[in-house]
């Protein structure tokens, strides 16, 4: 089985370390965790990843911002980006699929197994 | 001596006849006063005439020429002192007219000059005296009358102004009712938005941590943990995250509702997918569920996730308040819709009965109050209720908790349903 490369990007270092912990440990993924959301453009060049796993809330860039910076680039257009977010709840973030550029949204704490689902049906397409 | 003060009262009988005898004497003043003056003048002259042929007939004893008195009493009460004064004159001749026609004879011919003369004097007198008591009484009569009606015109205004001050006491009261429930809905949304910002720095702040925490777990339960004892505690962490994580989307989701998805729905239906959700619960408590549908109901046009999430949370609280083998009724019914208009659609109403320990009267005013549970500590979050209310209420409807008088709870949920619904 291929290896699928995640960008995980979020403000928080627990949060990168632990989605990369737990990515990693089940074997089939390479995670790259990017806590600086102005960083994100040049992380994803230099790791060209499968799929991008974006926070929404950041400080300086919101994941819209990013997210819009990504798609302008030809290498990102059609990389899958999911949002993680703090704001909505899980029934909420049913049919938001495909906002600003994201393919669908995860309500944080994000449950490993549902995200592991979630990472096979977009890198799959 | 010391005699004891006693006061007489007059016998019924004796004020029923002092008031026969002034009725009669009133009716035949009135009769005589609403004759015209040269009529009433002419009889009383009559009666002189009578009294005069009488007198002469009796050999002027005096009784009879006491008489005189009628005329001249009638003649001045009736018509006045004037009239009073020309019957005593018209007394005192006839009277001399008679005494002549009868021939005494006199020791002086000044006698029965005199004799008139005084005889005049006496009836003018009387008829002067019984002249001034009419206008006396006329005038007491007229101030009666005029303070009769200013008593009369001053209870009619205090009528009006006791009814003005009822009306302008009651409106006050409608007022103030109004006032305090504005007062208390005020609160209310105060309470609401304080809530809703709370939810929304809470969620980013907790959120976060919490997804350290879920992910550290899964890490841990991923690595197939050493004993039974490590295994439960990741698992009650897991829980832990979950319940907190629970907690926060309650109050995300009640600060910013999502859009209602409504679409014309069968109650029953969306009954049975509730009760289905908590039938782990109901078999657990052994609860025995009773359905008592009218199925003739017309559907309701509603969002039904949501009205479902109101209805699990109002079986839980049932199930939590019952003893293992209560009962759960679910009733429909029809009802009148919110609205009031009786031509308009037909309401449907829900009533879920337990027969747990019912609602304590101190907490009845909370029951909706965000955070306020009964529950033990880590049953419930004290909100189930909240967000039932403000699903119920973004639907246009309502949500009732009382005490059943059989024991127990009842919740009441009603809906307005659309008048081209009717299946």
């Amino acid at each position: 089985m291929m290896t699928k490369r995640i960008l995980v990007v979020d403000d928080e270092p627990s949060v990168t370390r632990n989605l990369k912990l737990n990515l990693e440990s089940g074997g089939g993924y390479e995670v790259l965790g990017e806590n600086h959301a102005a960083e994100t453009l040049n992380a994803a060049r230099g790791f060209r990843p499968d799929l991008i796993l974006l926070d929404v809330m950041m400080p300086g860039l919101d994941g819209g911002d990013v997210a819009a910076r990504l798609r302008a680039d030809p290498l990102f257009r059609d990389t899958p980006i999911i949002f993680l977010t703090a704001l909505v709840s899980n029934e909420e973030t049913e049919g938001h699929e495909m906002l600003r550029g994201a393919e669908t949204f995860l309500a944080k704490p994000v449950d490993i197994g549902e995200l592991k689902k979630t990472l096979e049906n977009h890198i799959r397409r | 001596m010391n005699l004891p003060l006693q006061i007489r009262f007059p016998s019924a009988a004796a004020t029923d006849n002092r008031a026969w005898r002034e009725s009669r004497v009133r009716g035949l003043t009135r009769a005589l006063s609403s004759q015209p003056l040269p009529a009433t003048a002419g009889l009383l002259l009559g009666l002189v005439v009578a009294v005069g042929w009488a007198d002469y007939m009796t050999g002027f004893e005096v009784s009879v020429s006491l008489l005189y008195l009628i005329p001249i009493g009638l003649g001045a009460w009736v018509a006045g002192r004037s009239m009073g004064i020309m019957v005593a004159l018209a007394s005192a001749a006839v009277w001399l007219g008679a005494d002549l026609l009868a021939g005494h004879a006199y020791g002086h011919w000044l006698m029965p000059v005199w004799n008139t003369l005084t005889l005049a004097i006496s009836f003018l007198v009387v008829a002067a005296l019984l002249g001034s008591l009419r206008e006396v009484n006329e005038g007491l009569e007229r101030m009666v009358a005029r303070r009769t009606k200013a008593l009369q015109a001053e209870n009619a205004q205090r009528r009006q102004a006791e009814e003005e001050l009822t009306q302008a006491l009651s409106e006050a009261r409608k007022a103030h009712a109004e006032l305090q429930r504005t007062q208390f809905q005020l609160i209310e949304a105060a309470k609401m938005e304080s809530v809703a910002r709370l939810a929304s720095g809470v969620a980013h702040q907790v959120k976060n941590p919490l997804m350290t925490l879920s992910l550290g777990v899964d890490y841990f339960l991923s690595r197939k943990p050493e004993s039974r004892n490590e295994a439960q505690l990741a698992q009650d962490m897991k829980e832990a995250v979950r319940r907190a994580s629970s907690v926060i989307n309650i109050l995300l989701d009640y600060s910013r509702p999502r859009p209602l998805q409504r679409t014309s729905e069968d109650i029953h239906s969306v009954i049975e997918n509730s009760l289905t959700l908590v039938r782990h619960q109901l078999n657990k408590q052994q609860v025995t569920v009773v359905r008592e549908f009218d199925m003739t109901l017309p559907s309701v046009l509603l969002d039904r996730t949501r009205i479902e999430q109101v209805l699990v949370n109002l079986f839980l609280n049932a199930v939590q308040a019952m003893a293992p083998g209560g009962t759960l009724t679910v009733r429909t019914v029809s009802s009148t819709p919110l609205s009031g208009d009786s031509d308009g659609p037909t309401g449907v109403t829900v009533e879920i009965d337990d027969t747990g320990h019912g609602i304590m009267p101190e907490n009845a005013d909370k029951l909706f109050e965000p955070f306020f549970t009964t529950k033990p500590p880590g049953q419930g979050t004290g909100l189930g209720l909240t967000v039932a209310r403000k699903l119920m209420e973004i639907h246009g409807g309502s949500i009732r908790l009382s005490n059943r008088k059989q024991g127990g709870a009842r919740a009441t949920l009603q809906f307005n349903t659309q008048p081209l619904a009717k299946r």
